[in-house]
Order: structure tokens, then sequence, then C-alpha cells
């Protein structure tokens, strides 16, 4: 695992603004994610999570501030930025196998490359049995794990995911979340993780942020150097767990 | 592995197989598809005897006599299936036309707001107008011949290609334009990838109903005024008081359209292999 010595800013927010007429929705945001980090921001429920990754993804102008990746400014033809949203976005009339090429496809992807990067990815992840299958054809799980694929498959210089768990049962949830891991391992890619749930964010990040209340600012900052694979109910997985919880209440 | 087991799904081909009784015969789909045909034709052929129309019912089997007997002498110079092609070739003109020009045009209208804004109130304005409407003056502009009732067709075939072009790209979903801009894909890759697929059933859909829009205006042109084609059939029948004949006609007319929707319906299975579903998943 990359340790902090050898690794620079991969990306870098800074001041990140944005307001909607007279509403300041995010309020000068700054951190950043060193190279092959899995970095989770969680915040309480209407904190502007979605706003936020839609500005960092250059889907929605910012307000003020830059991101800047590499040290140049974000860039979605130029830079590989791949997006898992919350609800499963595969597209209906691509099987399996072309829904996982469909980023690369974009991107530009020579022919064989892309068949050679998908069928490694989808072994990765298990999908390798239903590649030739359509998404109506596989269940919600499985379609988000198209997703995840696809999103992996670009090489991207930043993944961003918009809680893509959040559907599921606690048990499924926890074998896809060791799946994220094992793939973020094995590619090295620089991933910026989004969800509001705390137990979700422990058990696999490297860096948690945590954000205030609207305005949205960073409100604090821990670290989670637990070995993996990770044990939820050990006492110092609790206690960080906690420790991100009392963060966040507002209640 | 158990492990994997959680997630990786595979797809449920085994059926439920339940031994034969007579409880699941009689409650079987088909047998009562076959009941209930059976059932409408024997409520036919009893009042087609009864004379409850007095003489205006023909029989069932009277009508397939009649049917029979078409294909084998001549009617008004031309046999069964040439009366049954003169329809069919006016649909298939008119349905052909209207979509060449319907289905890019309501594309257009979808993807540019400019063409939209020209199209949209004119098509809007023509829209509520039903099709027959325009029998009179199709014949005053174009008499009595072919052209009228090909120009008819395609009015009556223009507004659903049109419409349902149009909807099928305007209801994608937003999400996933969402994918392909954080991609950094271009408005020309979100055209092909997105629009022109994502429409396609919704293209078929209207070319279904257009479909079946045709034949209620071919039949209408040529109860107007013909010498040919199925609602030629039904008109003279009605004409020298055959009701075999009209019944005929119209059985005929309906199967016409029955077996061109089907060509339709085809060949969207041929090109959108992606709609078909697995049962009971």
């Amino acid at each position: 695992m990359p340790t902090d010595s050898q690794t620079r800013a991969k990306i870098v927010v800074n001041n990140l603004t944005k307001r909607f007429g007279d509403l300041t929705v995010l309020d000068g945001i700054n951190f950043t994610i060193k190279e092959g980090e899995l970095l989770a921001i969680v915040g309480p429920t209407g904190c502007g999570k979605t706003t936020f990754l839609n500005c960092i993804s250059k889907l929605m102008p910012a307000t003020e501030g830059d991101i800047l990746i590499d040290g140049e400014e974000a860039n979605p033809k130029k830079h590989n930025i791949s997006y898992v949203f919350q609800e499963p976005t595969c597209l209906p009339w691509r099987t399996v196998r072309e829904n996982v090429a469909y980023g690369m496809e974009i991107k530009g992807v020579p022919r064989e490359e892309r068949i050679e990067r998908a069928d490694r990815i989808m072994e990765l992840v298990g999908l390798k049995s239903c590649a030739d299958l359509y998404p109506n054809q596989v269940s919600a799980s499985m379609m988000q794990r198209i997703a995840v694929s696809r999103a992996f498959a670009v090489n991207p210089d930043l993944l961003l995911m918009d809680e893509p768990y959040g559907q599921l049962d606690v048990k499924l949830r926890f074998y896809l979340e060791d799946e994220l891991v094992k793939i973020w391992q094995k590619l090295n890619a620089t991933v910026l993780f989004v969800t509001h749930n705390v137990e979700e964010a422990v058990y696999i990040a490297e860096r948690v942020l945590i954000l205030s209340n609207k305005p949205t600012h960073i409100k604090a900052e821990i670290p989670i150097n637990l070995p993996r694979p990770r044990d939820t109910i050990s006492p110092e997985f609790v206690e960080l767990r906690k420790q991100v919880t009392e963060l966040i209440r507002w209640w | 592995m158990a492990g994997n087991s959680i997630a990786n799904e595979t797809v449920n081909q085994s059926r439920n197989r339940e031994p034969f009784s007579l409880r699941r015969f009689l409650t079987n789909k088909y047998f009562l598809y076959c009941v209930s045909i059976c059932l409408f034709l024997s409520l036919w052929d009893y009042v087609a005897r009864e004379k409850i129309f007095r003489d205006s019912l023909a029989r069932p089997l009277e009508v397939w006599d009649q049917l029979v007997l078409l294909t084998q002498i001549k009617f008004a110079g031309t046999h069964l299936w040439g009366h049954i092609w003169a329809s069919l070739q006016r649909v298939l003109i008119g349905f052909v036309l209207a979509s060449i020009v319907a289905i890019p045009l309501g594309l257009f209208m979808a993807l540019n707001r400019y063409v939209n804004a020209i199209v949209k109130p004119l098509f809007d304005l023509f829209k509520p107008m039903p099709p027959i409407a325009w029998v009179s003056i199709a014949i005053l502009w174009f008499g009595i011949g072919e052209t009228s009732k090909v120009f008819i067709i395609i009015i009556g075939t223009f507004v659903p290609c049109l419409l349902n072009a149009y909807n099928g790209v305007r209801l994608v979903d937003p999400d996933l334009y969402d994918v392909i801009r954080v991609l950094g894909g271009s408005r020309r890759d979100e055209i092909i990838h997105v629009c022109f697929p994502a429409s396609f059933p919704a293209i078929f859909a209207g070319l279904q109903i257009s479909l079946s829009s045709a034949w209620t205006c071919v039949l209408a042109a040529e109860l107007m005024n013909s010498r040919d084609g199925m609602g030629f059939l039904i008109k003279r029948g009605m004409d020298t008081h055959q009701p075999t004949l009209v019944l005929g006609g119209m059985i005929l007319i309906a199967a016409a359209a029955y077996g061109t929707s089907l060509i339709v319906s085809l060949a969207e299975r041929r090109l959108c292999p992606w709609q078909r579903t697995i049962d009971n998943l």
C-alpha cells in the first residue's frame, strides 16, 4: 500500500465554492488526494454531497475555486475522470461486455486493448459468466458492478463514487466493498468515495474527510491506518467509527 | 465458493414441471383461448341461422367458402391475391414514404431546438385533425387515382412516426448523458451512443401505430372510390347486398394488418435484441 512519503498529490482542490443564487452550498472546500489513495467523504444528509461531486466531475461549473489533476485544471476531455452514480447507469442496448468497454470506446482506446482490459476487469469482479447478457437480464447489484468495472476500465486519473452501494443489503454491500478494495489495490487507482454510511467509509478508506452542514466545508480529517482486511468489530475500528459518527451527528 | 455465490447469480432456466391433470388441462391458457374462439364462432353461427339480422349476416362457413371461391375466380377483373396486393401496395408505399421523412424529422426536432421551434407549431396545428378528414380534399387535388390514396395514408402515418421518434429521444434517462459527459464525450458521441439507440423502441412503437393507422386510411380511401383492393370488396359487397363479401373483406383486411404488424415486430426483435428479458428473472 502506498505511503505518504512515496506519493505526491494527484488531485488538488482549492477553495471550491458553489452558490445557487443566494444559497451557498459549498463554501471554500480545500483538500488533496494522493496518487493511488482511496479517500472517503462523509457528511450529514443534505450537505450537498452530490453537488460536490458534480462540481469535481465538471458536470456542473463551480462558482469559484479550481480542481487540479496533476497540476492542470481538470477537463473531462483531457483527463480520465470516472463517475459511478448512485443509480446503476448501464446502457440497456449494450451487453455487459460492451458496457464495460463503453468508457474506453469514448476515450478512444484501440479495439484490441479494449477487449483485453474489459476481459481482465470482468474476470476480477466476476462478471465473466454474464458478459454476453443485456443489463435487463441481470440483477440490480450486477448492474452496479458493471458501472464500477466501466469506471475502472478507463484507468481513471480520478474515480468518483456517489454512494454506489446505498441501495444494497448489508451482506452484499460488504462483499462489493471488499471487491472494490481489491480492484483499487490491484489497479492502483485514485478514488474519491462519497457516502453517508460511516461504517462503509471507515471500512474502505485510507482517510476520511467529514463535511459540515450547509454551507458545506470540511470539518475534520481522520486518517484510517487499520490493516486490511478490516475487522468491523475490533476495538480500533469501533473507536474510529464512533469518532466519525460524533463529528457528523446532527441529532 | 460460498463467498462468490452471494453476488454471482446464474440465470435460472429451470421450470416447474407438474404432472398432467384434468384441472391443469382445463385451466391451461391455450385451451381457454380455443374455448373463447369456439364460443364466439358458435354464437355468430347461431345469430346468422336465426336470421336476427334478417339475411344480412352470413354464417362463418359461408364466408369461408366465399373467400375460397374468390381465389378461384376473378372478381372485378382481379383474383383475391390481386385485391390484397392492391391494398397492401398502397399501405406500403404510404407507410415507407411517411416514415423515411417523419422519423428523421422527429429525431431532428428532439436534437435541435431551432428545428423544433419551426416544426412544432405546424405539427401541433395539424396533429388533432383526423386523417380521414383529408379524403375529400385529396380527391379534389389528386383525382381518384393512386396518388390520393397514398396521400391519405401518408397523412395518417406521419403523425405517430414523428411523435414517437421525437419522444424517444426526449425521454432518454438523463443519467446516461451524465455518464458520457464525464467520460469527455462530444455532442456527436452523445447522439450516436445514447440518443439513437435509446430512441429505437419508441420508434418501433410509432411504426406499429402508424401501420394500423395506414390500414384505416387505405380502407377509407378505397371505400370512397376504387376499382380494386380489400376496401373495394367490402364496398361492392355492401352495394350488391352480399354479406359474405363484406365479412370476407373485413376478415382479409384484419389478417393483412396483423401480418404487417408481425413483420414490424420481427424487425424490432432483430434490431433491438436487448429488449428481450429472461422469464422469471
